[in-house]
């Protein structure tokens, strides 16, 4: 079978699971439900894997084959079928989206339980999944959009899980709202490379680019611009970013996936796709790249102070897209690719153990509330901390590889580009501290009541949950893990998904050692051949010091961590006296949500309040009411006239006769 | 056949005024699905290749007058015919499953109002047209009159006062165009023989002066009819007052009719002045997109957001027309299509929100969907829709507008554009705000029983197919929209294109393409 | 000296002899006790007859009675459509109080001598024969008006008439007086070569005489401002005459307006053609406006006449065979849709206390549909929507106006017509859309010495066939020439094309 045959069934195997899980949510019984969706992704993975197989099976310059089921939309020159596009890169990100997809299936078949939207839960999953392939696989712009927009409604539909919670369906409809103000740019963009190079479908369009596009004319990097809004929508770049930590509404398995391990990568895919056209507009190419950097420092701050969990996750998320995009930007591609890889084994870990955690906190995700969680979840605290090194680049670990290679690569393009490198590091070194400062706030220390509570009776029971940013009582029909909260420790499957990610996050980085292996570069080298962008290689040397230095930044980062939360426990409550006015700013996320909703919300609300108060009633309805009043005051005049009195009767006829005479008499003369 | 299709629903509706009351409701059920099997099998044998007219009759009608009873179908009417099809057996079928005061007169009046639409979209005549265009009306008149709901206890109008306002705004614009069209044949006559066949108006031009002011007596009745921004002050008291079944076939179809006008007669019957007056009506246009959408998120009454959310989209549509190019009108009669798919069942579904609330008040509603999943889905699949959600068959509609618009008219393109993410907000906010969010204390939320089922499910199914194939709708409407906006073409007027033009090029055009023989 | 008698074309006189005879048999009917209910029967006879001889002419154009008249289909045409109404009014007058008050053989009588009037008016092509139909025509109708005889109204819209008719009667004799003076013919050919070989173009003289005669047929036309005797004549008068007069009048005048200013005058065009086409403008919008609003329905159609008659104006406005048939089908059209609507007032101002308030039509669809279908259609008719004749006749009259160049005319009566609606659909609303429940049939017997106003109720009177019957057949009328005109055009074209025979 062809790579592209085994490309469709990657697509098939999630769409059935959903609609046949979305149909039987009333049949079927629960952990069904959840095998089946699992299973599903699994069958998705192999299918994956087989086509990885038949494309090796070509030679390196003949692997991209594109294949369409039929004409979805052609007519008046608009070329649209429904086709897909095979080549290295969908196949990689096949692979790591549904890898990685299969394991936190899992871990949700686990997580859970118990809860009441089971079923729709793992339909909506799966339909994520399905979304998110057909994004990776779509053989045009056109339905590459269509993937963007699935994987936003699906990622609104996750967010919104929990209904009934008016803190989720707010943060929901926000992260829908700005993903189709993402959707837009893509569908401008797609209007415009119509109209330069006529057409919608990958090959066309790169290979007619080159020769159409003169470097940073107007048009193309117009096109890279656009396409921008949408990488930045997706992958909560700023200041598109405000959705992001807001989406943790959402149940854990869903931050795991979909906000740390999946979609939020879709921009850099994007752009490694699209990397033929930012290399005719290197100005766009380096605003994403500066965008990037921003982006890994301001969420860089944001993370070291907050105190939710998932929330600190998410910053760092957002951090680590940064380097994805910066990367991908100034043409590391493939190291931009494998950062993005790693990135998802270690963050979904990480999310995986926070979410084990705060089901032990029964949903209270506040960090100040927790500590010595270390005995009482010794396993959930062992990945944590395997998550966290590989975050914080502990040397060896694989986030230590995938960092440090995008910054040898802006540094061996050099120039400019050194800035990236060196504020990489200064990101680099946050990165350890932040991700430590969780380690060591969380795990360490006397337990908390519950991990006591853990400790003592081996699970954990609590009353009905409470939402934490409101305090109502959560509806637990809609959801909810009820009475019983799931743990890793007392759930095999979670344990096995979190296991194979903990083995990911520290020896993924074996694969791509430089001068080593380099397995992911080769493997998709083909995909950028005639790039001069690609043909840069940071030297061995060059390679190696950079290592170094983030080996040892990384260690540092730790150290400050460790002598801040464990060594000087009250260290921190003075820097942050000290330092009031910077830490207000960031534990205000820099203002962000204040300034949108300043400059875009409160101006619609206002101006539809106008329209309906004031336009509707007096221009719409007077405009009409005016005409009317007219008329009927009209009416009055002529009944008016009409008094019944012959006299005046006569008196109308003769003067109406002598209006007529007069007027021919001046007509005639 | 068209004749048939024409006069079926009528003929229905007669004998089931000598029916006892309790067959009625089903037999005009019956009427409507015959008239559908009529019209599937029209769709059937239609030859999607080409732009000629199919199934045509014509017969004179009054010689004298020089009005013919000339039908045909085409690729411009084909699938609003189906649309009306569907739509009236969807809404006949839903009042059926529900007790119908004065029933009798109740099902005549809708199915007379089906004979009547469907002869707008059939009728070739532009005379013909005009008649069936203002006959529309009365059956709805009555309809939204007498079996309305009176709002003025709620600070709103009579029913009767509404569907008044209504009557005259439309007929304001539809008494123009019967005057615009009679000029447009005394005119093309030019003392010769009289007469109204468009097709062979076709042929005959207009002088610039005379085509500006009929093209503002047709755009105004067509514009009053969608309704665009600035002529829309009959829709929100009207829609109020609607009963739902009437609703559901009124918004779906008739607000198209007008859409559909400027396609068969105004572009290709008055293209100088179409030219013309392009800016002019996609200002029009765009401020309906813009206004509608804004007016959308800020009701509260579930028949407004969807009524605003219809000007918007009938902006869209507008616009997507007055690209002048041809995958702006192919997206406009798709989106046709598909708005009225989707604007139904929403209508199906408001119905069925307010027996369970009691209320048209999206802030008294909430938390439904744990109940009543299945409706919950329903309803999320049509304001995924309704939102034009990429791998809808309303995003590839909306595509194809913008993309013609953008190579038209580049600044409208990107302010048409921003409507998209308005709806985003407004058709999500109203389903979010009635399935999702706590439930209010005494909703009673249930399931839908099998019955609206049957309603609801085929059109859903309906949207889901085109979302699949909506290549389906475009290849067959293409070669018939061409012809249509093939004097218009990139806002160029016809004397230039003709002064640009080869010899052999001049030939062809002058010799009538064999869908032009009357 | 010798004297040969003039060669009289018997055939040709023949509708006006029967007219006459029948006048004189149902006078005398009135005398003898055994006949004196027949007057009705014998008057529909008459009519049929005459209509018979009628049609016999048909296709037949001659001038009669050297150059009096001219019995051409044209004539025909017109006076059909009187002898119709009459026949209608006949039939709507069974059981009328008015008909017993002033005794049935004088008023059917009075009603065949006004239909006598019209016959000859619409075949006047001389001013002698015009004047003398006219005042036929008229003389009868103002005695009819008031034969309502307990009702202050009827009475006083019977001297109304009287007076104003004859102020409209002395202009318009007085503007003949100044063309005869001018032309020194009185035949409409002759004043036409007259005006020719005398070179009296835009002679002052003439044009005066042109606006008199003008005003005068305005006046019987109701055209504003020339209509106020219309409304306050319409509510006073019974029902029935009402309804006769609406109809009738208006077609025979019409007629003869045609004749003398297309025939006589049509030399004159430029002077006169604006003219007219302003009076037709304004009482268009006078009309309409007048009628909005008004509670009383035979005011309202009063008004709505006005209206009519200025849609009608535009046929003789823009003088040519088109203009002309498309005045005949509107007159045809307008006769159905207007007896339509008075069937229905005569029978619930019998049954209700309200005369022809408009509240007397309240509920009726729930509650009579057989009366309120009919009226229904002729509302709708009237308002020119579709599937009725009205919309027919609108065609006919704006496609005339337009390929006259009178296009801003044919806006006019477009702009109208959008007004008209809101009082045409207000009796639709009253009737469909009405509050529910309460029904105003048969309310509160009248105490005797209660308002003079009131007629005894008669909780049937809507059920009878005399009202069910003509309300339903003229209301079939209306529906069926609006869906299969073919016949009623052919026959309004053919009567059109003779004019200038």
């Amino acid at each position: 079978m062809s790579a592209t045959a085994w490309a469709w069934l990657v697509l098939l195997f999630p769409l059935l699971g959903s609609i046949v899980i979305g149909l039987g949510y009333r049949a079927l019984p629960a952990k069904l439900a959840g095998i089946i969706g699992t299973v599903a992704i699994g069958l998705a993975f192999a299918c994956g894997v087989a086509a990885l197989i038949s494309l090796l099976g070509d030679e390196p310059e003949a692997r991209h084959h594109a294949s369409s089921l039929w004409d979805y939309a052609s007519v008046a020159g608009l070329d649209i079928k429904l086709g897909i596009f095979v080549d290295p890169l969908s196949i990689f990100m096949v692979l790591v989206v549904s890898g990685v997809s299969t394991l936190i299936h899992l871990y949700s078949y686990g997580y859970m339980q118990s809860d009441e939207g089971y079923h729709r839960f793992f339909s909506y999953l799966n339909f994520f999944v399905f979304s998110m392939l057909l994004l990776v696989l779509a053989g045009n712009f056109v339905l590459l959009i269509v993937g963007w927009a699935f994987v936003g409604f699906a990622s609104y539909a996750l967010i919104s899980f929990w209904y009934r919670r008016e803190t989720a369906t707010r943060a929901g409809m926000k992260a829908f709202v700005i993903n189709v103000v993402g959707d837009i740019g893509l569908v401008l963009a797609a209007f415009l490379i119509f109209r330069e190079l006529g057409t919608f479908d990958y090959g066309a369009v790169f290979e007619r680019a080159p020769e159409t596009f003169t470097t940073n004319e107007w048009s193309v990097t117009a096109i890279c611009l656009l396409l921008l809004v949408g990488a930045f929508a997706k992958s909560a770049q700023l200041p598109l970013h405000t959705w992001l930590p807001d989406a943790m509404e959402g149940p854990t398995p869903v931050s795991s996936l979909i906000h740390a391990a999946t979609m939020v990568t879709a921009g850099v895919y994007l752009i490694a796709r699209t990397h033929v056209l930012f290399e005719l507009a290197p100005t766009a190419a380096d605003i994403a790249a500066f965008v990037g950097l921003a982006t890994l420092l301001v969420a860089a701050t944001m993370a070291l102070v907050m105190t939710d969990l998932k929330r600190a996750i998410a910053y760092s998320t957002m951090s680590q897209i940064g380097y994805m995009i910066m990367g991908v930007s100034i043409g590391a591609y493939s190291a931009g690719m494998f950062h993005l890889m790693t990135h998802a084994f270690f963050k979904a870990l990480l999310f995986m153990a926070a979410g084990s955690i705060i089901a032990a906190m029964a949903n209270d995700q506040n960090i100040d509330r927790m500590s010595g969680f270390g005995k009482a979840m010794r396993f959930t605290s062992i990945t944590f901390v395997c998550g966290a090194l590989a975050l914080a680049a502990f040397p060896g670990t694989s986030g230590f590889f995938s960092k440090d290679e995008i910054l040898a690569f802006a540094e061996a393009r050099g120039g400019m580009y050194l800035i990236f490198t060196v504020l990489g590091y200064v990101g680099a070194l946050m990165t350890a501290v932040y991700s430590f400062r969780l380690v060591f706030r969380v795990l360490p220390g006397k337990p908390c009541k519950e991990a006591q509570e853990l400790i003592d009776t081996g699970h954990v029971a609590h009353e009905a949950p409470k939402n934490p940013a409101t305090g109502e009582p959560e509806d637990t029909d809609v959801g909810f893990p009820g009475a019983v909260h799931h743990v890793a420790e007392g759930s095999a499957p979670m344990r096995v998904a979190m296991g194979v990610l903990a083995f990911g996050a520290i020896f993924a980085g074996l694969i791509q050692i430089p001068g080593v292996d380099d397995v992911v570069t080769k493997f998709l080298d083909p995909v950028w051949e005639g790039s001069p962008l690609a043909a840069i290689e940071p030297s061995l040397g060059q390679d190696y010091v950079g290592l170094g230095i983030g080996g040892l930044i990384a260690l540092l980062g730790i150290g400050i961590a460790y002598l801040l939360y464990v060594a000087r426990p009250e260290l921190p409550g003075r820097l942050e006296a000290r330092l009031r006015p910077l830490h207000t700013l960031f534990a205000n996320k820099w203002y962000f949500d204040e300034a949108i909703d300043f400059l875009v919300v409160r101006p619609a609300l206002a101006i539809g309040r106008f329209a309906n108060r004031v336009f509707e009633r007096f221009v719409v309805d007077g405009l009409v009411s005016g005409t009317e009043g007219t008329v009927r005051g009209a009416g009055g005049v002529v009944r008016a006239v009409q008094n019944g009195f012959v006299r005046s009767y006569a008196l109308l006829l003769i003067a109406g006769f002598a209006g007529l005479a007069l007027y021919f008499l001046l007509s005639s003369s | 056949m068209s004749s048939a299709i024409l006069w079926a629903p009528l003929a229905f509706g007669l004998v089931g005024l000598f029916l006892p009351k309790r067959a009625v409701g089903w037999w005009a059920v019956l009427g409507t699905v015959v008239t559908l099997g009529l019209a599937i099998a029209v769709a059937i044998g239609f030859d999607g290749n080409s732009s000629a007219l199919q199934y045509a009759v014509d017969e004179p009608w009054i010689s004298g007058l020089g009005v013919d009873y000339s039908l045909g179908v085409d690729g411009l009417n084909l699938f609003l015919i189906l649309l009306t099809t569907v739509l009236w057996t969807g809404g006949v079928a839903f009042a059926a499953f529900r007790e119908q005061e004065r029933a009798k007169t109740f099902y005549f009046l809708m199915l007379v109002a089906e004979t009547a639409t469907l002869g707008s979209f059939l009728a070739q005549d532009l005379l013909l047209f005009v008649l069936f265009f203002d006959l529309m009306l009365v059956p709805f008149y009555f309809l939204f009159g007498a079996w309305g709901h009176d709002r003025s206890a709620e600070g709103g109008l009579t029913a009767s006062a509404a569907t008044l306002k209504m009557i005259v705004y439309t007929l304001i614009g539809s008494l123009l165009m019967l005057v615009a069209a009679i000029a447009t044949a005394v005119l093309a006559a030019d003392g010769g023989h009289l007469t109204f066949s468009i097709a062979s108006l076709n042929e005959h031009g207009l002088t610039q002066g005379s085509q500006r002011w009929i093209f503002w007596f047709f755009a105004a009745a067509f514009l009053v009819k969608m309704p665009a921004f600035l002529l829309h002050g009959w829709m929100p008291d009207a829609y109020r007052a609607a009963p739902l079944p009437a609703l559901v076939v009124f918004s779906g179809v008739l607000a198209k009719v007008g859409a559909y006008g400027f396609l068969r007669v105004v572009l290709p019957l008055f293209p100088d002045a179409t030219v013309e007056f392009q800016e002019v009506i996609l200002i029009i246009a765009l401020a309906s997109i813009l206004y509608g959408s804004v007016m959308a998120f800020t009701q509260t009454n579930v028949r407004l957001i969807a009524g605003y959310s219809s000007v918007a989209q009938l902006g869209f549509i507008t616009a997507g027309i007055f690209a002048l190019s041809a995958d702006g009108a192919d997206g406009a009669v798709l989106q046709m299509v598909n708005h009225g798919l989707v604007v139904a069942p929403l209508f199906v579904i408001v119905a069925i929100l307010l027996e369970r609330t009691g209320s048209e008040d999206i802030r008294e509603m909430g938390g439904m969907a744990l109940r009543a999943p299945v409706l919950a889905a329903l309803f999320l699949i049509v304001a995924l829709a309704t939102l034009a959600m990429p791998g809808s068959a309303n995003f590839v509609g909306e595509f194809y507008i913008l993309n013609g618009l953008f190579e038209a008219k580049i600044v409208f393109a990107f302010i048409a554009i921003s409507g998209v993410a308005m709806s985003a907000y407004y058709a999500l906010r109203l389903y979010q705000q009635t399935m999702h969010n706590r439930k209010p204390e005494g909703l009673l939320s249930r399931e839908i029983g099998l019955r609206d089922g049957l309603v609801l499910v085929p059109l859903v199914l309906c949207i889901l197919g085109l979302a699949l194939y909506p290549q389906l709708v475009l290849e067959r409407t293409a070669p018939s929209v061409d012809k249509s906006v093939s004097r218009v073409r990139d806002g160029e007027t016809p004397s230039a294109r003709l002064a640009s033009m080869s010899k052999q090029e001049l030939k062809e055009i002058l010799t009538p393409a064999p869908g032009n023989t009357p | 000296m010798n004297f040969h008698e003039p060669h009289i074309d018997y055939a040709g006189i023949s509708p006006v002899i029967a007219l006459t005879v029948g006048l004189c048999v149902v006078l005398l009917s009135a005398v003898f006790k055994p006949l004196r209910r027949s007057a009705p029967l014998l008057t529909m006879l008459t009519l049929g007859v005459t209509a018979g001889l009628l049609i016999w002419q048909w296709d037949d154009p001659k001038t009669l009675i050297t150059g009096a008249l001219r019995l051409d289909d044209l004539a025909i045409s017109i006076s059909l459509i009187a002898i119709l109404t009459a026949a209608f009014c006949v039939v709507l007058s069974i059981r009328e109080r008015a008909t017993e008050e002033a005794g049935s053989g004088e008023y059917h009588a009075l009603l065949l001598g006004s239909v006598l009037g019209m016959v000859l008016l619409a075949q006047a092509t001389n001013l002698v024969s015009f004047f003398v139909a006219l005042e036929m025509l008229s003389i009868p109708l103002y005695i009819l008006c008031a034969t309502n005889l307990r009702r202050e109204g009827s009475l006083e819209s019977g001297l109304k008439y009287l007076i104003v008719g004859s102020i409209g009667s002395a202009t318009l004799l007085y503007g003949m007086a100044f063309l005869y003076g001018g032309t020194g013919a009185t035949n409409f050919a002759g004043i036409a070569d007259g005006i020719a070989r005398n070179g009296l173009d835009g002679d002052p003289l003439i044009l005066i005489g042109i606006a008199m005669a003008a005003v005068g047929l305005a006046f019987k036309t109701s055209i504003a401002p020339f209509h106020q005797w219309t409304p306050d004549v319409y509510q006073g008068a019974p029902t029935p005459i009402t309804a006769f007069m609406a109809v009738a009048t208006k077609a025979a005048a019409f007629a003869v307006f045609l004749r003398f200013f297309d025939v006589a005058l049509g030399s004159q065009l430029d002077s006169w053609q604006p003219a007219l086409a302003a009076l037709a403008a304004i009482s268009i919008v006078v009309g309409n406006v007048g009628a909005l609003g008004q509670d009383s329905l035979k005011r309202m159609l009063g008004y709505s006449g006005v209206a009519q008659a200025g849609y009608m104006l535009g046929g003789v406005v823009v003088l040519s065979d088109a203009g002309t048939s498309s005045l005949v089908f509107y007159l045809a059209a307008y006769a159905f849709m207007n007896l339509a609507a008075f069937a229905v007032i005569v029978g619930r101002e019998r049954e209700t206390i309200y005369g022809d308030d408009i509240r007397a039509v309240r509920g009726l669809g729930v509650e009579r549909p057989l009366l309120a279908w009919p009226l229904t259609i002729s509302m709708l008719a009237l308002a020119g929507l579709p599937a009725t004749a009205g919309f027919i006749g609108k065609l006919y009259l704006i496609e005339a106006l337009v390929e006259g160049d009178y296009t801003w005319l044919a806006v006019f009566i477009a702009v109208g017509t959008m007004i008209s609606l809101a009082y045409y659909l207000r009796v639709v609303a009253a009737m469909w859309m009405g509050p529910e429940g309460e029904s105003v049939t048969g309310a509160t017997p009248v105490i005797a010495g209660a308002s003079p106003e009131a007629d005894p109720v008669d909780p049937e009177a809507s059920r009878r066939w005399y009202i069910v019957g003509p309300a339903l057949l003229a209301a079939a009328a209306t529906v069926f020439f609006g869906v299969i005109p073919q016949p009623l055009v052919e026959f309004a074209s053919h009567a059109g094309s003779t004019l200038f025979g």
